[in-house]
């Protein structure tokens, strides 16, 4: 509606030489940014700085937000804060907004070029090749590699697995997920097999890793997984513009000079990486790569592909799950992802009922 | 010659589609690809939309190879709307226009101020000056495709190809699209459109290309091309080619199977029985 009036006339002519309303432009440079978009992701982004705060702060060993501010400026006063600040919750909080941001990113793009809401990497058996190469590496030949290489190694297994069983690479996606279908339940039965083959007490230490945790994280972890973001995003960038026009379906892409197969390739490659990047560090987390990008394409109405703010939701989305592992006052201390399952499940649910609703299901 | 097609071998995977084929776009013709289902003129016009890679001979633009040219910059040469594109969801029109500029941007440079003219324009010349605030998920049949239209004449090219451009459209609509297609090529667009339709074809087309079996088995302006025989070789359909009342170019007018075998003669008198409805089927 905004840009009908200009449309018409030389009224429109003259008022063309400034970029309309929607991008961000100067000089030579102009890049599409809608205000809409900008609005959503502030919000989300004083969301996310809230949850980080309350993480820091609240609970029985939490910094008082004023010590916050203080320990910000000046560092950390006393033995206790600085404790709970640069050994306890600070890599923590780190590692969380760090992996959550990659898996949201990983999924955005992932659903962007398979053209279906439910996909991520896991869907294609990332984190059960994960979760079996964790589990072999753990409890089958314990002493070899610690879990996170192995996990990192199945994770490459299981994603190689699909790309050379498919026939056509990542380009297509149906057989991408058809072949991901299969190699994900090759990788479950492996972790059946193993849990099974070894004592159960040695087993049960393996669940927390394969559901994804967070608790016991280092400053190396959080460096893994924001070197990966670091690595990917610029290439993300790069080839996102090709992203929104593949959109347009294969054949009016590359009508339009994006080679549409090449593109997808790559967007899979790279959300992949980001997925694995999580993985190493935190285990197989589920559904935040799935929910991340459904929750930011409802925030605005704009088309997409809605990468930068699936990002930010995905980590807010991690941030809050860990709130809730580190202070729900439930027994023990559940990993964190079976509260991201919960909250994934949940939203699924909710998605299918509306959905229903409306009579396209 | 702008856009032409030497010793085009095309297969997915199998058997080939197309073999060995040669043929020229006539230069600011509108040349309409004719054809029995599965005859290879989709994938004629995919190969020459740069979506299907040759895999042997070549498609020429403007005397090059088609593959020699980069991605963006043969896109500002043919525009390719294809039979079944998506339009993603809650994009307006003016936003699924605007991405039809797509080879004419950079990375750093997504907006230029030729846009929004090509975009008015594009607008304005499909009929959807007052719409471009609007939904493309809301809008009618005849309109979604205006749209679409739409957006490939904001990518500004000389050549414009369409895939079935009237497929899903009621017969006002389609007819009000082949008009627009037909005032395109008068502004000196080359157009080239795959349709179903013979007798749209022959009305509409400056050139025909008639294809059976991945070859071309004719071509030339309707009124030297579209025969009775012509029609029974290649479509396998009893008819007669009458001059369309109102245009005088050629009409297929197709015998029913029961009036063929009720008269060894007097084939004239069962012509006008043969547009039945359950019939007209036959000529697609």
């Amino acid at each position: 509606m905004r840009r009908a009036q200009e449309t018409q006339g030389a009224q429109g002519v003259r008022r063309a030489r400034r970029a309309p309303r929607g991008y961000l432009a100067a000089g030579p440079i102009a890049i599409p940014l809608a205000r809409a978009g900008v609005v959503a992701g502030l919000a989300v982004l004083v969301l996310l700085l809230a949850a980080a705060v309350a993480t820091l702060s609240m609970g029985r060993l939490g910094v008082p937000v004023p010590d916050l501010l203080h320990a910000l400026t000046h560092g950390p006063s006393e033995g206790k804060q600085a404790f709970v600040l640069e050994r306890l919750r600070g890599p923590r909080l780190a590692v969380a907004v760090g992996t959550g941001a990659a898996l949201g990113l990983s999924g955005a793009l992932f659903q962007t070029v398979t053209r279906n809401p439910l996909g991520s990497p896991d869907v294609i058996g990332l984190s059960a090749g994960a979760g079996a190469g964790a589990a072999v590496a753990a409890l089958l030949l314990p002493g070899t590699l610690p879990p996170w290489a192995g996990a990192l190694a199945g994770a490459a297994l299981a994603m190689a697995l699909v790309y050379f069983s498919t026939g056509t690479g990542f380009r297509n996606p149906g057989r991408l997920i058809v072949a991901g279908i299969g190699v994900y339940a090759i990788a479950t039965a492996i972790i059946q097999y193993v849990v099974y083959a070894v004592e159960r007490d040695r087993a049960a230490a393996l669940t927390a890793y394969v559901n994804g945790s967070l608790s016991a994280r280092s400053w190396e972890h959080a460096a893994t997984v924001w070197a990966t973001l670091l690595a990917v995003v610029p290439l993300v960038l790069l080839l996102s513009r090709r992203l929104a026009v593949t959109e347009l379906g294969d054949e009016l892409a590359a009508g339009l000079g994006a080679d549409p197969r090449r593109a997808r390739s790559a967007a899979v490659v790279l959300s992949i990486v980001l997925s694995a990047g999580a993985v190493a560090v935190a285990g197989p987390i589920s559904f935040i790569a799935l929910t991340a990008p459904q929750i930011a394409k409802r925030l605005t109405r704009l088309p997409g592909p809605h990468l930068t703010l699936a990002t930010l939701v995905g980590a807010l989305l991690l941030v809050l799950a860990d709130l809730a592992a580190q202070q729900a006052p439930l027994p023990g201390s559940l990993p964190v992802g079976v509260y991201t399952l919960a909250l994934g499940g949940l939203y699924l649910g909710y998605l299918l009922i509306r959905e229903w609703r409306k009579g396209s299901l | 010659m702008s856009l032409a097609a030497r010793d085009l071998t095309i297969s997915y995977g199998g058997a080939p589609v197309l073999r060995d084929l040669t043929v020229d776009i006539p230069h600011g013709g509108f040349t309409m690809v004719i054809g029995p289902n599965g005859c290879g003129k989709s994938t004629l016009v995919k190969a020459m939309g740069r979506v299907l890679k040759p895999g042997g001979g070549q498609i020429l633009l403007h005397g090059r190879d088609l593959w020699s040219y980069r991605g963006r910059e043969a896109a500002r040469h043919v525009a390719l709307l294809p039979q079944n594109p998506v339009a993603p969801d809650g994009i307006t029109v003016e936003g699924l226009v605007r991405r039809g500029r797509y080879p004419h941007h950079t990375l750093l440079r997504q907006w230029s101020p030729a846009d929004d003219d090509a975009i008015a324009f594009a607008l304005e010349r499909t009929g959807l000056g007052d719409l471009g605030g609007a939904q493309v998920g809301r809008l009618s049949g005849g309109q979604r495709q205006r749209a679409w239209i739409a957006m490939v004449l904001a990518q500004q090219t000389e050549l414009l190809l369409l895939d079935e451009p009237t497929t899903f459209l009621d017969i006002s609509h389609q007819y009000e699209l082949l008009e627009l297609c037909r005032e395109l090529h008068e502004e000196g667009r080359t157009v080239v459109a795959v349709l179903h339709d013979l007798n749209q074809a022959a009305r509409f087309a400056t050139h025909l290309i008639v294809m059976s079996e991945g070859r071309v088995v004719a071509q030339g302006p309707p009124s030297e091309v579209v025969t009775s025989r012509l029609v029974h070789e290649v479509f396998g359909l009893e008819c007669d080619v009458v001059p369309d009342p109102r245009t005088l170019t050629p009409m297929v007018v197709p015998h029913t199977r029961r009036a063929a075998a009720a008269s060894l003669a007097g084939r004239a008198q069962n012509a006008p029985r043969t547009s039945t409805i359950s019939d007209s089927g036959n000529s697609r």
